[in-house]
């Protein structure tokens, strides 16, 4: 019993050294929330590739908070990690915090959201942008360029949603037939997408399409729909292709979604962090490539 | 402002200002609020330098007038002279900026602020605008307590002194305006033997400096001892305005209520029956000591002592809302332990607290639910409360405590103090208590209200209820108590039988003073 | 003569004003919300039609049911705002205890009981521990939340069983199962409030709560108790949630308490507790739905629905003060 005991702590010690004696390698990553599945993706993908590579990783959560976030990337300051790769919760107010780490000598990588400013030594992220325009492609030749659609946009001000908005917007300008006949926030929220397709649904008598900015709204959109029994006349088209939405993809439920890689940005952040210990060339902008998802291509 | 006939009454009267005009003088005075005639045909004339008392029922008009005098609310009719002037008093700033300072029933104070800080409340002085110049305030305050008799430190927070000297402060504040007339609004009721005494003198000293004072209380002996001339309104009319002198307590009371009461106390003598309540070297540290006594069935056991001498602390622990550190309580001769008032409730024992409006009355709620809250559960058998049962119980303790309510769903905050008093011991009828435990059974009623709430205690001790007494005011503790206990500083200090009370033993005991001197 | 007028005057306006001002006193928010209603009415023809009011109380009935807990809460004079991570965790629990395919009323069982039990347990704190309301159920705020992601893994669980998902998408005859669920809640609360001891004594302890004490009411328990029923209900509407979503979300319901607060205070219940009825409640939370319903159907832009909701709340609250 006693054995049992001494033989843990000393496990524990050991378990406990490498971490400190192999800092300088250590990859710290600050995530702006777990509360989402695309980000637990996000790191799944770094940790495997982390555990591929014998590379220490460090992953923190900000809870979507932006001071948090500061205060944990000062500790991994302070831990005097080798690359600190952050998904920041904000372009802007994580700027002070680069600043911060350049000044400590550590390379920067900025993963699906950007900086606003402070030097970064590499940005891995998906074009929303050109996802938009993805998803308005396939809505336009799947009505023939002709129907009503109607947009779920996210938290309104976050550049997630600009993006895909703008790109969404853009790529319907090669469809003079198709009208946006509502644009309503849902916040990126599967309860709010449920609600706000209600009641959408009570307002617009013909609806051929819609296009939800994240999967999350898009699966309650089609909760909404169901209910309403119109799953005939209105397909949906996502955007993320998390597991719930590929599920629904596949069972015929959700028409499309597009499909941002997000085990393949924590991988790519993680295999760049490695390039920047080895002093390799690294690229300014990895672009994370995006996919459309159907039924057909998921065979 | 609308009163033309005033107006030129002012015109011509501003020429030539009668020499020796009273201070004050209000005439004609009219005041009504949606459905009530709160004032009709209301006069008051209050000369310089005099104490003038302002005595009436609860309901009588005393207040309203006073917040005429002090700008709260606007008179319909009537003129004020002030030096013989006509006064517009248009907001309680003007009041005050005309000299007249009103010192509130309810204190109007900031706890959290030092007492210094609370007698300069809004007009602290300041250097260069905006600091306030600490010293001079401190100067300034520890001089105006001084000029009380009062040794409270003015850096003390004002929440750490006892009621009676936050009243003090309050005092001191209002005389710090150097106001011409101070208005006092029972200033007395939370006030100990000593207190008054001293706050009396100070009132004396107020008026040799030419200070005039209108004092409001429903101490009619307090009358007797400081004021020179008293004006009784009764129901919003003006009724008499008389020297002190020329009259007695009872002609005071018969214009007061408008009848004669034939007897201010109706106490009875009754045979005393088994002890009910026993109380044995009652402890809790700091509060009381060893305090031990009995209550038989149909006594009236009544318990004096100052302020702070431990006597209501007594009365919440046998009722099981503080808790004991030693001692032993028996009912009916069985020993009991009593650790909260849900225990007590159950063992039959009811407290009447001293403050109703804090402790006893729930005063958002209906005088029905107030009525019926400690009996409650027993009116719902199942699982809904038994409507019919309840009103009817209600109904009856209406009837028996002639409360004055317009239904039994008035909310208990609108009722009158001699009402609320009512619907508190109503509480305890419920329950069908064998003690009763009564904090100050009396303060800040009306004395009709007081006479009632007599009768009451003596029906119920008819009954066999025993029931203690725990009174700041002197008369009723000789008036109604068979027996009397004095508490000073946490013990029991002197116990006389009815026959043997006097006013000078009881004080002399409630200081602390050995007995021998007595 | 100036006096007779007075008089007249007097007795002419108590008379003529009191019954119209005591009506308005009672239904002050009852007109703030037709008011409502009539001008969405008039804006958007498909705000009127059946489908939609069913659309919006079966909508509404989640925040109404939180609101429901939250009114006894508020009336005892406390607060929790742990209700929207009560919510989840319970769903979280409900779903896991269901795809692992035990029977359906296991589940429900199971995420009540949670409910419950937290909500217990943040009136023992209260009571017990005599920590703030506010501080108490702001740390079970919190907690509640991380216990729903370490349980979760941050992910949604799905995949749950038809009878489960009846219960918030299905119809009892021709009315919403949820809008019949939130219908019980608020009869039971009703009748819980004015007819039983449980009742009278939450209006006693929020109204003064030492002279409640001192007439023989129990107050630690019957406050824990509160705090129990507010659990209860959040796990309540975590069933509709759950249902209705086809899926237990790690971070559902967060934000929620703010609006069963709103709702409660809507429905002219005071935060100082004491005073205010659930019935209240019920038309709070629905304006709290009408207006959200009507925003989408104007398409209103996502900017100025949040400047606009805020309005209409003050004004409503506003109106009814005034009319008091």
């Amino acid at each position: 019993m006693r054995r049992g005991v001494l033989a843990g702590a000393v496990l524990l010690v050991v378990a406990a050294l490498p971490l400190y004696a192999a800092a300088p390698s250590t990859v710290g990553l600050s995530i702006s929330t777990l509360n989402n599945p695309f980000f637990v993706d996000l790191r799944d993908g770094a940790q495997a590739q982390a555990a591929k590579a014998k590379v220490p990783l460090t992953v923190l959560d900000a809870q979507n908070d932006a001071a948090r976030e500061a205060s944990q990337i000062e500790d991994l300051i302070q831990k005097k990690v080798a690359v600190i790769a952050i998904n920041p919760t904000d372009s802007n107010a994580i700027v002070p915090v680069i600043k911060k780490v350049n000044a400590a000598k550590i390379p920067v990588i900025t993963v699906d959201r950007g900086a606003n400013g402070g030097q970064v030594a590499a940005h891995i992220a998906s074009d929303n942008v050109a996802g938009g325009v993805m998803a308005a492609g396939y809505v336009g030749k799947r009505l023939n360029g002709k129907g009503n659609v109607v947009m779920l946009e996210g938290i309104a001000g976050t550049s997630a949603a600009r993006d895909r908005g703008k790109g969404f917007r853009d790529g319907l300008k090669k469809y003079p037939g198709i009208k946006l006949v509502a644009v309503q926030t849902a916040d990126f929220d599967r309860a709010k997408g449920l609600t706000v397709m209600e009641n959408i649904l009570q307002a617009q008598k013909k609806i051929d399409a819609v296009f939800a900015q994240n999967d999350e709204m898009a699966l309650g959109a089609i909760k909404a729909i169901e209910a309403a029994k119109r799953q005939k006349e209105i397909f949906v088209v996502g955007f993320d292709a998390t597991a719930d939405a590929l599920a629904a993809v596949k069972g015929g439920a959700m028409a499309a979604t597009i499909a941002q890689q997000p085990k393949e940005m924590g991988r790519l952040a993680v295999e760049a962090a490695l390039k920047l210990i080895r002093k390799q060339p690294v690229a300014k902008f990895t672009p994370v490539p995006l996919k459309l998802v159907t039924k057909d291509t998921l065979k | 402002m609308g009163h033309p006939a005033i107006e030129s009454l002012g015109v011509m009267t501003t020429q030539t200002p009668p020499a020796d005009a009273p201070l004050l003088q209000m005439q004609g005075i009219d005041k009504s609020f949606p459905g009530v005639q709160a004032l009709h045909d209301v006069a008051l004339q209050v000369r310089v330098g005099e104490v003038h008392a302002l005595v009436g029922e609860n309901g009588a008009g005393k207040s309203t007038l006073m917040r005429i005098l002090g700008g709260v609310h606007q008179r319909d009719r009537g003129e004020i002279l002030w030096h013989g002037r006509p006064l517009e008093i248009r907001s309680p700033l003007e009041a005050r900026a005309h000299g007249i300072s009103i010192i509130h029933q309810e204190l109007n104070q900031v706890p959290g602020l030092s007492v210094a800080e609370n007698i300069f409340l809004g007009r602290e002085p300041r250097r260069a605008l905006v600091w306030v110049d600490w010293t001079q305030m401190r100067l300034r305050a520890t001089r105006l307590l001084a000029d009380l008799g009062l040794s409270i430190d003015p850096r003390r927070r004002l929440g750490t002194l006892s009621v009676a000297e936050q009243q003090l402060v309050e005092i001191a504040k209002a005389l710090s305006s150097e106001a011409e007339l101070v208005i006092m609004d029972e200033p007395t009721a939370a006030l100990t033997i000593e207190e008054t005494q001293r706050l009396f003198g100070f009132i004396r000293d107020l008026r040799t400096r030419g200070v005039a004072i209108i004092y409001i209380t429903h101490r009619l002996e307090e009358v007797f001892s400081i004021a020179d001339r008293v004006t009784v309104l009764r129901d919003g009319q003006y009724v008499s305005t008389t020297a002190v002198a020329d009259m007695t307590l009872d002609e005071l009371i018969r214009l007061m209520v408008g009848r004669r009461l034939t007897e201010k106390f109706p106490k009875e003598t009754v045979a005393p029956g088994e002890a009910v309540l026993e109380v044995r070297g009652l402890t809790r540290a700091g509060v009381f000591e060893d305090v031990s006594f009995v209550v038989h069935h149909g006594e009236i056991l009544g318990i004096a002592g100052l302020i702070g001498s431990g006597k209501t602390e007594v009365a919440h622990a046998v009722f099981g809302a503080d808790p004991i550190d030693r001692g032993e309580i028996y009912l009916d001769g069985r020993r009991v332990a009593i650790p909260s008032p849900s225990a007590a409730i159950a063992l039959g024992i009811g407290l009447v607290t001293e403050d109703r409006k804090r402790l006893g009355l729930i005063l958002q709620m209906s005088v029905r639910a107030n009525i019926t809250l400690p009996v409650i559960r027993t009116l719902a058998p199942a699982v809904f409360i038994r409507r019919r049962r309840e009103q009817a119980l209600v109904a009856q303790a209406i009837r028996d405590l002639h409360m004055a309510v317009t239904s039994p769903e008035q909310l208990a905050r609108n009722l009158s103090g001699g009402t609320q008093q009512k619907a508190v011991v109503a509480k305890w009828l419920q329950t069908h208590a064998r003690v009763l435990l009564l904090a100050e059974p009396t303060r800040g009623i009306d004395v009709g209200a007081k006479v009632e709430m007599y009768r009451l205690m003596v029906d119920l001790a008819r009954r066999g209820v025993g029931i203690v007494m725990i009174s700041s005011e002197m008369p009723e503790i000789l008036g109604m108590s068979d027996r009397i206990l004095v508490m000073h500083d946490g013990r029991i200090t002197a116990e006389f039988p009815r026959e043997r009370a006097t006013q000078e033993a009881i004080l002399a005991s409630a200081s602390g003073r050995p007995p021998s001197a007595v | 003569m100036r006096f007779d007028r007075a008089v007249v005057h007097a007795a002419l306006g108590h008379l003529s004003l009191t019954p119209i001002r005591n009506v308005l006193r009672r239904f002050g928010i009852a007109i703030a919300f037709v008011l409502l209603m009539a001008i969405l009415a008039v804006l958007s023809p498909p705000f009127a039609t059946a489908s939609n009011l069913f659309n919006i109380a079966r909508q509404v009935s989640i925040n109404a049911i939180l609101a429901a807990g939250m009114t006894f809460v508020i009336l005892t004079a406390g607060i929790d705002l742990s209700v929207g991570s009560v919510l989840a965790y319970s769903g979280a629990i409900m779903a896991g205890v269901l795809v692992s395919s035990l029977p359906l009323l296991v589940g429900i069982g199971a995420g009540l009981a949670l409910g419950a039990l937290l909500g217990l347990l943040n009136g023992v704190i209260i009571t017990r521990g005599k920590v703030q309301p506010f501080i108490a159920t702001l740390a079970m705020l919190t907690m509640a939340r991380g216990a729903t992601l370490v349980y979760t893994d941050g992910r949604p669980i799905t995949g749950l069983p038809d009878a489960f998902v009846w219960l918030g998408e299905g119809d009892l005859g021709w009315i919403p199962v949820p809008v019949v669920i939130m219908g019980v809640v608020f009869l039971a609360g009703h009748l819980i409030l004015t007819q039983t001891v449980l009742g009278r004594y939450v209006y006693a302890i929020g109204g003064n709560e030492e002279a409640a004490r001192l007439s023989g009411v129990n107050v630690t328990v019957y406050k824990t108790l509160v705090y129990g029923i507010s659990g209860l209900l959040a796990a309540v509407s975590a069933i509709i949630l759950t249902a209705r979503l086809n899926s237990a979300q790690p971070t559902a319901g967060s934000g929620y308490e703010l609006d069963a607060i709103a709702a409660v205070v809507l429905g002219g219940t005071t935060l100082a507790g004491g005073e205010g009825s659930i019935g209240g409640t019920l038309l709070g939370a629905f304006i709290i739905g009408v207006i959200n319903n009507g925003l989408n159907l104007l398409n209103v832009s996502a900017f100025y629905q949040q400047v606009v909701k805020g309005a209409v709340i003050l004004l409503a609250v506003l109106l009814d003060r005034r009319l008091r």
